[in-house]
């Protein structure tokens, strides 16, 4: 029997072990190809051309996935090797040399790579099309799309993943030099010492965890952001990792030696069982359950970011351009339904202020009251005497000096109150403006520009009308600003939401690995329990507490994290998050769900 | 007085179709309360099967099978458990004890699962310990004691809810010959006390200690020893001389 003879009969004989992590590597694969066919795209590259961001984040995101993806199929090929120390030491044991093993073990590897890469590939072209006409319709983008194939995604992916394959065996390979016949028969046999808890370390995880929140929780302004300043977030991650580990390694195995320690509760059905089981396992899955808290709090921050600019994007764009049009000069025709016009006269004025001199636009009263007016806004109260009102949309408490009064030429004129939206477009009118009794507007001399904003029905549509307007001075168009701003967000929200559906799916995919491996090591005792007269509902029961404790301790902790993360952006961008990200968070979590019942049905079904 | 265990002409065939196989083949015999039985044959007689269907782990494919008058054949899924741990106690060969939990929780858990009082539990639990010699040992776990205190928890597991019956299946295969006989004298102790057991075993010294023993060939059995008044070496010897013939036949 020759070598390759042994090789092809192992894989037949263990297909099972042998799909999920082929499964796990076409996952990956297929992921990646996608990915990469959509980046090569014509219809992006044309997009990425028109926006560098765009061609950034698709860079950017590459690489994080490429990162990923050899993390995943490193830690997924460990896994699988773990399971067949047993195997490899049992040839070892026949006389069969390591060094043969190994070739036996790289040469299975490359061949589960080729595969792996032929069907990843193909079914991978079929879900980049497919993805590409999500991508586009997320941005609002009209173009039509025919099949997409990428020669040079091909080759990116192919040559990717080779490397990650030469690599894994290589690791495998490794893996039969280092480690002694004793070990090898052992392999599943680590990890069997009950842990006892460290109340130090679980007092320390708490701690750790508490101060990382709290300095994450600090304002822009605290004194702790000019100490650190961009240490800030990396000490912040680094607090927050070392925290989860601890959390794990010892506050959830001190809460479970206490759960089992009171006999009323641990003495009733199986739920000593339960704790056992779990106490019995979790100190070997810390690192893994880490992972995977880590991993999960991730993917939700950033995808709740990313869904809540998405979801704020047009309030952003009729806030920053109130008017559809806006330019500088003469009225111009309007082929649209009108809804508002103005003309407005503006002046500019130049006042000092903390950092040398800053540039006010200035209007008088009516016409205030006719641009407000115009949007629906509420009437503004009258200004009395030489009383100014400052609108500024930029103006953040943390940052902006408050401005009592004004010196326009010698004379003094209180501000009357601060207004936060403007009813004027930002980029036409610039941010930051004076409003005076249309008397004392008069009497400032500063010189006078008149500009034109225009307020039109279904500005979405209004591309041609933009187009023709756009070689006014000073133009500024909502219609251009909300296909820019879809474009973008489109795109932000079309790969976070991938990346974040990898993460879901591998973090579901590890624990589910973990969970059937160690129903293979369980199916004896379940077996016993059966034998002893314990029924199947009870045995189903504590199946699914102990998955669900495996499950929900890690995605519960990263919930939180990602919690405390979100309110942490949305109090730095003065931003109301609580919608999308709990839209987000519900999407997340059933899919995470999904994960739990069918790894409860898995289990079930192998040890009963 | 009626039989504590009464088996009527049970059958169980394995496979479907033209490849069928026959492991028990018109069985029938009783237990009474009290008894201490035997079980011998040699490998693939039938004996783990027999004991699968009276434990309740397999069901027989035709015949009856009463226990206290209780057709066991006919319950459905949830009652055979609650049977199965109310009224029947279990020893295994390779002990079956859960190597997550200590020794203490090994024994009660079948109390556990019957929601038994804490301070009941822990006071039979306690009582069995002192019994068996396991008192210093409950709080370890099964991979820091000896084969043999391994096989004295599973005994006190079997014991713990004071089932009718208990079913030995070859419980001295894996343990040396001191711990072993230990064994046996145990079960026979508790026999004295009352308590009925049915034992499985291929082993003629293990055998010896039975007050019957049945002998079961291809699906069948063949043949009824009783000890009666006789010395356990004699019927040492009785069983001895038996296998002999029933192992000219295993020749063939």
């Amino acid at each position: 029997m020759t070598l390759f003879d042994l090789a092809k009969n192992n894989v037949a004989r263990n297909l099972s072990r042998y799909a999920l992590y082929v499964g796990t590597t076409i996952f990956s694969i297929i992921i990646y190809f996608t990915f990469a066919t959509l980046k090569h795209s014509g219809e992006i590259s044309a997009l990425a051309e028109t926006s560098k961001q765009i061609g950034g984040l698709m860079s950017a995101s590459t690489f994080i996935l490429l990162i990923f993806v050899a993390l995943f199929i490193a830690y997924s090929n460990a896994f699988f090797l773990r399971g067949r120390k047993r195997e490899v030491g049992l040839y070892s044991l026949l006389g069969v040399r390591k060094k043969q093993i190994g070739q036996l073990l790289l040469f299975e590897n490359l061949v589960i790579g080729a595969v792996s890469r032929v069907i990843g590939i193909g079914l991978g072209g079929v879900g980049a099309n497919a993805l590409l006409y999500v991508l586009l319709r997320l941005m609002n983008s009209d173009l039509s799309i025919g099949f997409a194939f990428s020669g040079s995604a091909l080759v990116e992916t192919f040559l990717v993943f080779l490397g990650i394959f030469l690599f894994t065996s290589f690791q495998g390979y490794r893996v039969i030099y280092r480690f002694k016949l004793i070990e090898l028969f052992h392999a599943d046999k680590q990890g069997e010492d009950v842990p006892k808890a460290n109340a130090l370390a679980a007092l320390g995880g708490v701690v750790t965890l508490g101060v990382a929140y709290w300095l994450a929780l600090q304002d822009l302004t605290s004194p702790l952001w000019r100490v650190l300043s961009l240490a800030m977030p990396l000490v912040i991650i680094g607090l927050t990792v070392v925290g989860s580990a601890l959390l794990f390694h010892s506050v959830l195995i001190f809460i479970l030696g206490r759960m089992k320690a009171n006999e009323r509760w641990s003495w009733r059905r199986l739920n000593m069982l339960t704790t056992s089981q779990l106490l019995y396992r979790i100190r070997g899955n810390a690192k893994t359950l880490t992972l995977i808290s880590i991993i999960s709090a991730t993917a939700i921050t950033a995808g709740g970011a990313i869904f809540s600019m998405y979801y704020y994007a047009e309030e952003n764009v009729t806030s920053f351009t109130p008017y559809t049009f806006a330019w500088e000069g003469e009225a111009r025709p309007i082929d649209a339904d009108v809804l508002a016009e103005a003309t407005v006269l503006k002046k500019t004025v130049r006042l000092p202020d903390a950092y040398g001199e800053r540039e006010y636009g200035l209007i008088d009263e009516s016409t205030y009251r006719d641009v407000t007016g115009g949007l629906g806004w509420e009437e503004p109260a009258a200004l009395r005497g030489n009383e100014v009102r400052l609108v500024d949309p930029f103006y953040d408490e943390r940052f902006s000096e408050d401005v009592d009064a004004v010196e326009i030429e010698g004379t003094t004129y209180p501000v009357s109150e601060r207004i936060g939206d403007t009813p004027l477009n930002v980029m036409t009118f610039g941010g930051i403006f004076l409003v005076a009794r249309d008397d004392v507007y008069d009497a400032i001399t500063a010189e006078e520009v008149a500009y034109q904003a225009v307020k039109v029905d279904d500005y979405k549509e209004q591309g041609a009308l933009s187009e023709r307007l756009s070689t006014e001075t000073s133009f500024s168009s909502a219609t251009e600003l909300y296909r820019d701003t879809m474009a973008m967000n489109g795109a932000l929200l079309f790969v976070g939401s991938f990346l974040g559906l990898v993460f879901l799916v591998a973090t579901g995919s590890v624990i589910y690995f973990k969970t059937m491996t160690e129903a293979e090591e369980d199916r004896a005792k379940y077996a016993v329990l059966r034998k002893v007269g314990i029924s199947k509902r009870d045995i189903r029961q504590t199946v699914r507490q102990q998955i669900a404790v495996v499950f929900l301790a890690p995605y519960a902790l990263g919930l939180l994290h990602a919690t405390v993360a979100l309110i942490a952006f949305s109090n730095m961008l003065a931003m109301d998050f609580t919608v999308p990200v709990v839209v987000w968070m519900a999407v997340y979590s059933a899919v995470y769900a999904v994960y739990y019942v069918v790894t409860v049905r898995r289990f079930t079904k192998s040890v009963l | 007085m009626e039989s504590l265990l009464q088996v009527n002409h049970i059958e169980k065939t394995y496979g479907k179709g033209g490849t069928t196989f026959k492991a028990l083949d018109d069985v029938s015999f009783s237990i009474d309360h009290g008894e201490f039985v035997g079980i011998m044959g040699p490998s693939g007689a039938g004996k783990s099967t027999l004991l699968n269907v009276l434990a309740t782990i397999d069901t027989p494919t035709q015949g009856d099978i009463l226990v206290d008058g209780e057709n066991i054949a006919k319950l459905d899924e949830e009652s055979l458990s609650d049977f199965r741990r109310d009224h029947l106690g279990f020893i295994f060969q390779d002990y079956n004890l859960l190597d997550s939990l200590t020794v203490r929780e090994n024994i009660l858990l079948p109390l556990a699962v019957s929601k038994t009082p804490v301070e009941e539990t822990r006071s039979r639990v306690d009582a069995l310990a002192k019994r068996f010699g396991l008192n210093q040992i409950l709080d370890q776990y099964p991979y820091q004691i000896s084969g043999g205190q391994k096989q004295r928890t599973a005994v006190c597991r079997a014991l713990i809810s004071n089932p009718k019956l208990i079913f030995a299946d070859e419980p001295t295969g894996a343990l040396d010959s001191k711990s072993a006989t230990d064994l046996l004298h145990t079960l026979a102790g508790l026999n004295e006390a009352e308590t009925t057991i049915m034992m499985v075993t291929h082993d003629a010294y293990a055998a010896s200690f039975c007050r019957r023993v049945l002998y079961i060939q291809d699906g069948r059995l063949s043949k009824e020893l009783i000890r009666g008044a006789t010395s356990r070496d004699a019927f040492y010897e009785a069983i001895l001389e038996e296998l002999k013939g029933g192992a000219s036949d295993d020749a063939l």
